[in-house]
């Protein structure tokens, strides 16, 4: 494993300039003089949501499938994505004109339904990693299914909804969402960092909670920490770019390949993974079709044949 | 000075106590075997001892320190568990697996050291995988994985080690080398504390048992008074033959071929 340690890297870096530099580079409305400044300012806050998202996504799937000891987690496992997708749809339902006002509504979404999921899952006072799991998957049924609800009751078209399901980085900013924006984007990277700091215990969690318990670990408070970190923080993304599937299951995996499982090394592999594939896909989603396609369709038709590659490699 | 101190004991998982005034004491440097049927509860003591299990009633003490009074870390430097099942997630390398029982002596932002290296090789040495370190865990054979989890136990440098069922799939080359290595950590002054279905195991290497019963300590002596026809058969409910160990004189246990006693007491 060592020694795939600095081609690794390597690759992963290159992979992400590269996508950078194509993410900036290519897109409809080309350089001319008259408005080469507006589109530059428009596709490098592009490429600044799709780096924290992509990162964000990656980094907090690998927590969660190390938390969770189960390689199918990801982000949007625990709920917390559909319940921003739903306080968004709401927000936009309700308030006429509020389209700014979504990713207010979409992280007050993802943090309801947090302590939604929590409450659930919290047994006489002790929170089980199965009993998030499985009031996550239900809440997301739940809250998939209210997304639809309020499109059709609000009289929005589905194509709205389906870009909040389905995800996108083609955000209109105004003044406030900017700074909404330069918020979310300290919050995640210290939300990484927190869960970066959290690695060994991460590494010990993965050999089953008791044996973690008689090796020193809380795993209660990992656990709850963990959770709330990765709830926020995709809750923050999710507001901004709809959910975006895929990159968070996959990329950890891809991670692992090359490093190896220690969340020490993985975490940060998977931010710099996670920013690059998601920055491509992006590329991807707006040359390909004339007004560009929902994002997790193409992080789908790329996602799904490499982790089918992972799958029949391992068994 | 004792290892291990349980008064008036109470714990259930639901409404049933599984233990109520519960009493136990465990010398320092004992190699105590504890037996008893399925449901006698050796689990349940092996998690209240190890903190992961908090009692209802009574005080648990550790090396003479309240159990409630320590924090995760501090007991996981006191007490090592080895657990029946260590299945892991992901593919870790033995060194790194080893290393995890570094942990109670590491701070969160610390990485191990020098020392902790030297720690996780003469304790995969002790167990004799040293070859094994640079291995995936989940390559490696189940009497091989057993021997690593040990060693990942005896890394944290515990005074008192408890095993869980350590030997009870593994072939008998392999159940007599844990044994071995067991009595050579007790010969070196660790109290041991082995839960085990292995009543002829246990008999061999302990030099006191345990024998639950729902909760109960029936007996608690040398394996001599422990491992008689008279208790095996009022506490598993079957007729047992036992015998002398030719080499070491200790009871051995053994099954009549056609079973005319008592069926087996229900859970």
């Amino acid at each position: 494993m060592q020694r795939r340690l600095v081609p690794g890297w390597v690759g992963l870096i290159l992979l992400f300039i590269s996508a950078a530099a194509l993410s900036v580079a290519v897109g409809p409305g080309g350089f001319t003089g008259t408005n080469l400044s507006a589109v530059m300012h428009l596709r490098l806050l592009r490429l600044a949501l799709g780096i924290i998202a992509g990162g964000v996504l990656a980094v907090v799937g690998a927590s969660l499938q190390g938390l969770l000891q189960n390689p199918l987690a990801d982000p949007f496992t625990m709920g917390v994505a559909s319940g921003a997708a739903l306080g968004a749809s709401l927000t936009l339902v309700l308030g006429r004109s509020a389209g700014a006002l979504a990713p207010v509504g979409g992280f007050a979404g993802a943090l309801t339904t947090m302590l939604v999921v929590y409450g659930l899952a919290r047994v006489r006072g002790r929170v089980t990693v199965t009993g998030l799991v499985l009031a996550g998957v239900i809440m997301s049924f739940l809250f998939s299914s209210l997304v639809m609800l309020a499109m059709i009751l609000g009289r929005r078209t589905l194509g709205e909804a389906v870009y909040m399901m389905m995800g996108h980085l083609g955000v209109v900013y105004t003044g406030t969402s900017l700074w909404l924006f330069a918020g979310v984007a300290v919050l995640c990277v210290a939300g990484c960092a927190w869960l970066f700091s959290m690695s060994r215990s991460l590494d010990i969690m993965s050999s089953g909670e008791e044996a973690a318990e008689t090796l020193g670990v809380d795993t209660q408070r990992v656990t709850k920490t963990v959770f709330v970190i990765s709830s926020v923080l995709v809750g923050a993304v999710v507001s901004f770019t709809g959910a975006i599937s895929f990159v968070g299951l996959v990329v950890p995996h891809l991670a692992r390949m090359l490093f190896g499982p220690e969340h020490r090394r993985v975490l940060p592999g998977s931010f710099v993974a996670g920013a690059g594939i998601l920055l491509l896909s992006d590329v991807l989603a707006r040359n390909i079709v004339p007004g560009g396609l929902p994002l997790s369709i193409v992080t789908a038709l790329v996602g799904v044949p490499f982790f089918i590659y992972l799958l029949r490699s391992r068994l | 000075m004792k290892a291990i101190e349980l008064s008036s004991l109470g714990f259930g998982y639901d409404e049933a106590l599984v233990f109520d005034g519960f009493k136990l004491d465990v010398g320092a440097g004992e190699f105590l075997g504890v037996i008893g049927p399925n449901g006698a509860g050796k689990s349940t003591l092996l998690r209240l001892v190890a903190g992961l299990l908090r009692p209802a009633r009574g005080s648990i003490r550790i090396l003479e320190r309240d159990l409630r009074s320590l924090g995760r870390k501090e007991v996981a430097r006191a007490v090592g568990v080895v657990l029946q099942e260590n299945p892991f997630a992901f593919d870790y390398s033995v060194s790194d697996v080893v290393m995890m029982g570094r942990n109670p002596y590491l701070g969160r932002f610390q990485s191990p050291g020098k020392y902790d290296r030297e720690a996780v090789d003469s304790a995969l040495e002790f167990v004799d995988a040293l070859f094994l370190r640079d291995k995936r865990i989940n390559s490696i054979s189940a009497g091989e994985r057993q021997r690593v989890v040990l060693a990942r136990a005896l890394a944290q440098e515990p005074k008192v080690l408890m095993l869980d069922e350590a030997t009870s799939h593994l072939d008998i080359a392999h159940q007599q080398l844990i044994a071995r290595i067991l009595s050579e950590l007790n010969r070196q002054g660790r109290t041991i504390v082995l839960l085990s279905h292995d009543l002829n195991l246990a008999a061999l290497y302990c030099s006191r048992i345990l024998l639950l019963d729902r909760g109960k300590a029936v007996a608690c002596d040398v394996p001599e008074r422990v491992i008689t026809a008279e208790l095996i058969r009022s506490v598993y409910g079957v007729d047992p033959i036992v015998t002398r160990h030719p080499e070491s004189g200790r009871p051995q246990v053994m099954l009549p071929r056609d079973a005319t006693g008592p069926q087996p007491v229900s859970d």
